[in-house]
């Protein structure tokens, strides 16, 4: 078995995938972080209005 | 260590442009995470993001956490160490985490069952006893774990930095401390998740062009035949006995399985996802951030030796005669290497980069602890539930407390060993009986109390992995050393694998002697 050459070819690949995971994950991710904020912000003004709500049941 | 590289002609390329680069990053990085408090209304907020995490902020955040300077630090020495055939760690994590995303083992039903804790689902389970047991075993563990985080970071920062002064080390990783805490104790998971995708962002882009002005300044013929010459066969071939061996590499298929589904640090991440669709996704994606957080180090390590090796003077004080690596010096020879070949200007991102690392690492880490210290082994005590309120002040004082503990650590321990063998060995105290009591209480309908209590107490024994405790147990394993012909400490993959087939042995046989008089595993389903 040749590991020179299976190590390389593997260390290329993962290079190029993790090329492409980066920016698909780059742009993806600041649209999440918009979406969370906006969740968190409503979560926040109904926690406001109903004071009663503590929090999710505690286990 | 107090090698003076500038006096030998190797001064660092580090300037004050990269000072100014990294301290303005770093106070960005601290105030977006404070700015961010104010999203915080509950507990389930402050430790899971309101289970908001979509999937490519889930993934960032949870391969920001998973590639920190301390696993760069500690996969570059091992690299350093062994050579190209250091890459199976890094496949077997890739493969192991596409199994979990693909068939959900273990991350799925956890995340169906909503619960933030690992102990927590000890509890659901196997009873409130075994969530207490489990949340102590798993806090200690992890503790542990991240206790010679600081002394990695900090040699980090003297390598890249040219500092030799022990003083400058110890100024160093107390302000670095102090930061993380300020931001993780303010801002919480929310925080967390946001600084993760900027360090994601920043590292991921930086570890790709540094790889690539590697290549172009050593040449891959080069760092293919320098290793060759160092290291023959044992440097490519992962099951060459004169490396890694069999063993080396069974344990780290089981130290990949546990880094992504059963170490609480990744599975908060799974149970921080919106869906359960999401959770196998994220899985799925990460593999491939599984697999570069360790091979983009491995390959910094390689090329550390491969500069080292060519010179004769740095060959004298990194490596020794016979060729084997020092293991104080190694853990310093990436950033010594990196230092010297970056340019003025990207060395600081680089290093600003794997600062915000360093820090999102303990942030998630002092987070997750904390969060265990603080749900699994003090609010179970209380019969009456404890308020958001007070979960939140709880978790921040213990975040405080771990993080004085590793300061402390990180200055006292002697690391006798490589850093990874440290880390794998002490959080396997751990997820060896983690690992028993998440596979089989999931699956299988009869593992019992009895069962879980057995694999549990089995883990401790992981600690003779640790090469200062095999000195203290001499007496105790210098026959079974006899016996089998070993030479110097035991390899902790063996230890390892043998401690792991103990638990999984003990909690069949428990399970199958003392079944429980009621059957769980119904309540369980119910749940589901």
């Amino acid at each position: 078995m040749d590991w020179i050459k299976i190590w390389t070819f593997f260390f290329f690949l993962s290079l190029a995938l993790f090329a492409c995971l980066s920016i698909v994950v780059t742009i993806g991710g600041f649209f999440n972080i918009r979406s969370l904020f906006k969740d968190l912000s409503a979560a926040r003004q109904k926690a406001e209005r109903s004071p009663a709500g503590d929090d999710e049941k505690q286990r | 260590m107090d090698i003076d590289f500038t006096s030998l002609g190797f001064g660092t390329n580090f300037s004050i442009l990269d000072w100014c680069i990294v301290i303005g990053y770093l106070i960005a990085i601290v105030s977006i995470g404070v700015y961010i408090r104010k999203y915080i209304a509950s507990a389930t907020d402050f430790m899971v993001a309101g289970r908001g995490l979509k999937t490519f902020l889930a993934i960032a955040t949870m391969i920001g956490t998973e590639l920190g300077l301390v696993t760069v630090m500690y996969s570059s020495q091992k690299g350093f160490t062994g050579g190209f055939a250091a890459f199976h760690i890094a496949f077997a994590a890739a493969i192991v985490t596409l199994f979990v995303g693909i068939t959900g083992f273990i991350v799925v039903p956890l995340r169906r069952l909503k619960v933030m804790t690992i102990p927590e689902f000890y509890e659901v389970r196997f009873g409130r006893d075994i969530r207490i047991l489990g949340g102590i075993i798993l806090a200690l563990s992890g503790i542990l774990n991240m206790g010679m985080f600081l002394k990695a970071g900090s040699l980090f920062v003297t390598g890249v930095t040219g500092m030799t002064s022990e003083f400058h080390l110890k100024i160093v990783m107390t302000v670095l401390l102090c930061m993380v805490l300020l931001y993780t104790t303010l801002g919480g998971m929310v925080s967390v998740a946001i600084l993760d995708y900027i360090q994601f962002v920043v590292l991921s882009f930086s570890l790709l062009f540094a790889s690539v002005m590697s290549i172009r300044h050593l040449g891959w013929g080069n760092i293919v035949d320098t290793v060759t010459r160092e290291m023959g066969q044992s440097g490519f071939n992962p099951f060459d006995e004169a490396g890694f061996g069999w063993s080396y590499v069974l344990w780290m298929f089981f130290m990949g399985l546990v880094s992504c589904a059963v170490w609480q640090t990744a599975v908060i991440r799974a149970c921080s996802a919106k869906s359960t669709g999401i959770v196998r996704r994220i899985y799925m994606l990460s593999s491939v951030g599984f697999l570069i957080r360790f091979l983009i180090p491995y390959f910094f390590g390689i090329c550390a030796l491969v500069f080292i090796a060519n010179n004769p003077t740095l060959k004298g004080i990194f490596l020794s005669a016979d060729g084997k690596a020092n293991s104080d010096l190694s853990l310093t020879a990436m950033p010594f290497y990196l230092s010297q070949i970056l340019p003025a200007g990207f060395i600081g991102i680089i290093s600003a980069g794997m600062l915000a690392a360093f820090m999102s690492t303990h942030d998630s880490y002092l987070l997750c602890w904390s969060s265990v210290l603080t749900q699994d082994v003090v609010a179970p005590w209380f019969k009456k539930d404890l308020s958001s309120n007070a979960r939140l002040l709880l978790t921040r004082i213990f975040i405080v407390a771990i993080g004085i503990f590793i300061l402390v650590w990180g200055l006292w321990y002697p690391l006798e060993q490589d850093l990874w063998d440290y880390m794998a060995i002490s959080g396997a105290i751990y997820s060896i009986g983690g690992f028993a009591l998440l596979a089989f209480g999931l699956y299988w309908k009869r593992a019992s109390r009895a069962g879980a209590y057995l694999a549990l107490i089995a883990g401790f024994l992981a600690l003779l992995g640790l090469s200062k405790v095999q000195q203290l147990c001499s007496p105790l394993l210098d026959p079974i050393k006899k016996r089998f012909e070993i030479e110097g400490d035991i390899p902790s993959a063996i230890i390892g694998l043998t401690v792991l087939a103990l638990a999984i042995v003990l909690m069949i046989v428990g399970s199958l002697l003392l079944p429980d008089k009621k059957q769980i595993m119904n309540s369980l389903e119910t749940q589901e």
